[in-house]
This record gives structure tokens, sequence and C-alpha cells, in this order.
């Protein structure tokens, strides 16, 4: 049987106002072969893990630009550990300092990427990060 | 018939739990041998709700109407289920999902389950799977699934076969469009919606729409359907629209075409099935594969007709085979 395609949930959570990084990551992630659903700019991290829970996703994609990306990633990984989605990938984009980044992998996120990063490694990561935690 | 899928997650899904919901539409779209067993864990909640196909070329509306639609439902004291189905790309096998961009207003709204779909093997048209999926969400309670196709190609048909009432959604522009429509799809809506009444242009519609009917153009064994105009955009229509379909959603209950439907979708499911399982027994039984491979070559070779062939290798099935198949414990 052929692999199931992964399943991304993008968003940009926050006031900042275009997400054209977004698509693009989003873009690259379907010609990789996954299947993502976007769900546009200034979403509430509620909106975002709940729109996760329907979708079933493996991924959860975050682009901040905002500066605002601390409050937002704790968020949205605090509730997706709260609804049952702790064994999902929180991942995302934006420019944030190494300290932060290493608080937020301390919590439980994934590897973050800056605007300056290829696609590629996005994708690479994400086929990686899911081959390596299969879901029962 | 071994069971794969876990009781516990059939237990919070019964209880109303939304995460084993979406666990459960993931099987029916991934797992397609696990099918059968949804199905009959399913069986006997099945049968009430009204499935509502929202079609229409792309850029219409269609996921903002489909959003308003549920919201309105769910204040009538529906549960509503709404699949949104996508192109899948026939190159990567990927899909960009952008519906719940428009149905932003139906976040947290516990009356509403939301899923996107994309197209898959189903080639720009409904997945596969769509049936399925609308048999977990109604499995979960809802009694309204709205199911928003691609609305180009095959899907305006497709979702004919697994709904019980279809809305063709159109806007002021797309005067023109209706004559490249799909054939058969304006004859075959319940009920046509102009949306965007707030943009110029919604008369032309209007008046090729009449013309279409007034002409006698269309088949004549259906009354013509209701045509209504909407503004998404401004909210305008939207308690009309909804009691519209209510009230279609009635006269069809009622009148027991509901259950026609349901009969003849559960007829067509079991002929197909049974051909697949015939199939599988049969291919496995005599190698059908490899032999038509190679009787194929050599038919075509010689140009000649493949009828003896098909004659033949049909009068050597007996059904006794499969029952002694069966006996040895293959069966399903
Ligand atoms: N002017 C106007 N725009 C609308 C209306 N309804 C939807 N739109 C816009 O039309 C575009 C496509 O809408 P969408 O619901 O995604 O269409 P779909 O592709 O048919 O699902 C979006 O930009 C909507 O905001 C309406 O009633 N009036
Ligand atoms: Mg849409």
């Amino acid at each position: 049987m052929a692999e199931q395609p992964i399943k991304v949930v993008v968003g940009k959570p926050g006031l900042d106002g275009h997400d054209r990084g977004a698509k693009v990551v989003a873009r690259a992630l379907v010609e990789a072969g996954m299947e993502v659903v976007y769900l546009g700019l200034q979403q509430t991290p509620e909106a975002i893990v709940a729109a996760a829970l329907e979708e079933d996703a493996d991924v959860i994609g975050l682009s901040i630009l905002s500066g605002a990306h601390m409050p937002h990633f704790r968020r949205v990984k605090e509730l997706m550990d709260q609804q049952g989605l702790g064994d999902r990938l929180l991942t995302g984009g934006g420019i944030i300092p190494t300290k932060d980044q290493e608080t937020l992998s301390g919590m439980g996120v994934g590897k973050l990427f800056g605007p300056g990063d290829d696609p590629q490694m996005i994708v690479a990561y994400i086929r990686e990060w899911v081959k390596e935690h299969p879901r029962a | 018939m071994k069971k794969s899928i876990p009781e516990d997650l059939w237990k919070a899904f019964f209880q109303g739990d939304r995460l084993a919901c979406a666990r459960l539409i993931t099987i029916a779209e991934n797992r397609k041998e696990r099918v059968p067993e949804l199905r009959d864990a399913l069986a006997n909640r099945l049968g009430r709700a009204v499935r509502i196909g929202i079609t229409g070329p792309p850029g219409v509306g269609k996921s903002t109407l489909t959003s308003l639609l549920a919201l309105g439902m769910a204040d009538a004291g529906h549960k509503v289920g709404i699949v949104a189905v996508d192109p899948s790309s026939p190159f990567s096998g990927g899909a960009f999902m952008g519906d719940r961009v428009r149905m932003e207003g139906l976040v947290g709204d516990q009356r509403i389950y939301m899923r996107s779909l994309a197209s898959r093997e189903g080639h720009g048209g409904l997945s596969p799977s769509t049936p399925d999926v609308a048999d977990v969400l109604e499995g979960f309670g809802m009694d309204r699934i709205l199911i928003e196709t691609v609305g180009v190609g095959q899907a305006e048909l497709d979702v004919l076969e697994c709904t019980d009432l279809v809305v063709l959604v159109l806007q002021p522009s797309t005067g023109d469009a209706i004559q490249t429509m799909k054939a058969g799809i304006i004859e075959a809506a319940d009920l046509i919606v102009v949306n965007k009444a707030d943009l110029p242009g919604k008369d032309v519609v209007l008046n090729s729409l009449r013309f279409l009917f007034g002409m006698g153009l269309t088949k004549k064994i259906r009354p013509v359907p209701p045509v209504m105009t909407t503004s998404a955009m401004q909210n305008e229509g939207l308690p009309e629209l909804v009691a519209e379909l209510e009230k279609l959603a009635s006269v069809l209950l009622d009148s027991g075409r509901h259950a026609d439907l349901r009969r003849a979708r559960m007829e067509k499911e079991i002929r197909e099935a049974i051909s697949q399982c015939l199939w599988t027994a049969y291919d496995g039984l005599t190698g059908a594969t490899k032999c038509i491979q190679e009787k194929a070559r050599e038919l075509v070779e010689k140009a000649e007709s493949p009828y003896p062939f098909i004659r033949e290798s049909c009068s050597r099935v007996r059904v006794q085979a499969l029952d002694k198949e069966a006996s040895n414990g293959h069966g399903a």
C-alpha cells in the first residue's frame, strides 16, 4: 500500500499582516506530496489547535514574524498537549533568536526555521520527523 | 473478521470525543481495507442524516456559504458535518486546502465538525473516501452533512452519487460558465444559488437560467429548481436559503425519497463490493491478471476480438468453487 500523505496545518498566529512566507513554505510542502490545510492570517492559538484536531494533522506549522513567537508557540504547544495532540510535531518559522529556540525546544517544540532557510530543509525535516514518530 | 480498530477508540468516539472522530475519519481516508469494519460498527447509527452537496465553479463562494449554512442549520437545532474537498496535485500527490480560511466563524463551535479532504485518486473530483467520511460524521451524530466539492470536472457529477440534495452555486459573472458546465449538473441541482448578489450583473445569470429552463432545454423529469440569490459577504439571503434547504430536506425525508436514495446507494455498494470480492477470489484461483496480460498482447498482435476469450473465461466459473473457498475460512 502506498504511504499515506503527511498532513500539515499551516497557520499564522498574531497580528502581522502578510503571509507570503507561509504560502511559499506551504507550496513547497504540497510539491513534496504533503496535504496542507492552510488557515490564513491572524489565527488564535485556540483556532489553530482546534483545526489541527479536526484535521487529525501530523504537523502544525506556525509562521510568526511579529516577534511574539514565545507566547504563541508556548500556548499552541500547551493546547496541543491538553487536547491529546502531544504526539504531533509543532514546528514553524520566523525571526527567532537561538536562545528562544532553545527554550522552546525544551518545551517540546520542534526545530524552527528562519526566513533565509531553504523550504526544502523544512520538507526534509518534517519527512524525517514523521518517519521517526509513527502514530498508532 | 479480524478487528483492527481499537475498542477504546470506538468508545471515545461514541462518547463524543472529537479527536476520536478525527482519527476514525483518517482511517476512512487512508485505510480502505478497514472500511468494512467502520461500516459494521456505524450501520445502526446511520439513516437519518441529509447529505447536501455544495458545488459550482471555483471562487463563487462555496466555502463562505457552506460555513454560513452550517451556522444557520446549527441554530435550527442540527448538528452539522462539513467535508470540503480540494484537488490533489496529479504530479506530487500533495494538496493545498484553503477552505478553512473562509470558515473562521466555525472555530470552536461544538455543533459543527469540519474536515478538509484531498481528492487523491478521485482525479480532481471528489475523494473516493467521501461517502465513508460522511458515514463517520453521521455516526458521530451529525444530521446534516455538507459536502463542498472542488467544483470542476468530474466532481460535479461525483457529488450526485453520494448526496441526497445538490446545491449549485453561481456568481454574477458565471453567465457564460453555465454553457460550459458539465452536462447534467444544472438539471440535477435541487437548488441554485446566485451568490455575490452584492456585485453587479446578477440579472445576467438569472436571465441565462430562466432562458435555460424556459426553453425546456432541461429534461422534464424533475421540477425546475428554485433559484435564490445571496451575498455571503454581506450575510444576505442566508436565513431564506437555510429555510429553503430545510424545506427540501423535510420533503425528501417525508416523501420516502431519502430512503430510496439510501437504498440505491447501498445496492451499488453491495454490487461493487461483491464484484471486487469475486474478482479477487477468481484472480487468486486462476491467476487471471497474468493470463489477461498475455492474452491481450496476443489479441492485439493478431487484431482479434477479446470476446471469445471473455466468454470462455466466464463459462468456466462455477459458484461452487467460491463456496469451497468460503468454507475454508476466506469469506469476509
Ligand atoms: N463580493 C462578494 N464576495 C464573496 C461573497 N462570497 C464569497 N466571496 C469571496 O469570494 C472569494 C472566494 O470565496 P470562497 O468561499 O473561497 O469560494 P469557493 O472557491 O467557491 O469555495 C473569497 O474572496 C470570498 O471572500 C459574496 O457574497 N460577495
Ligand atoms: Mg472552497
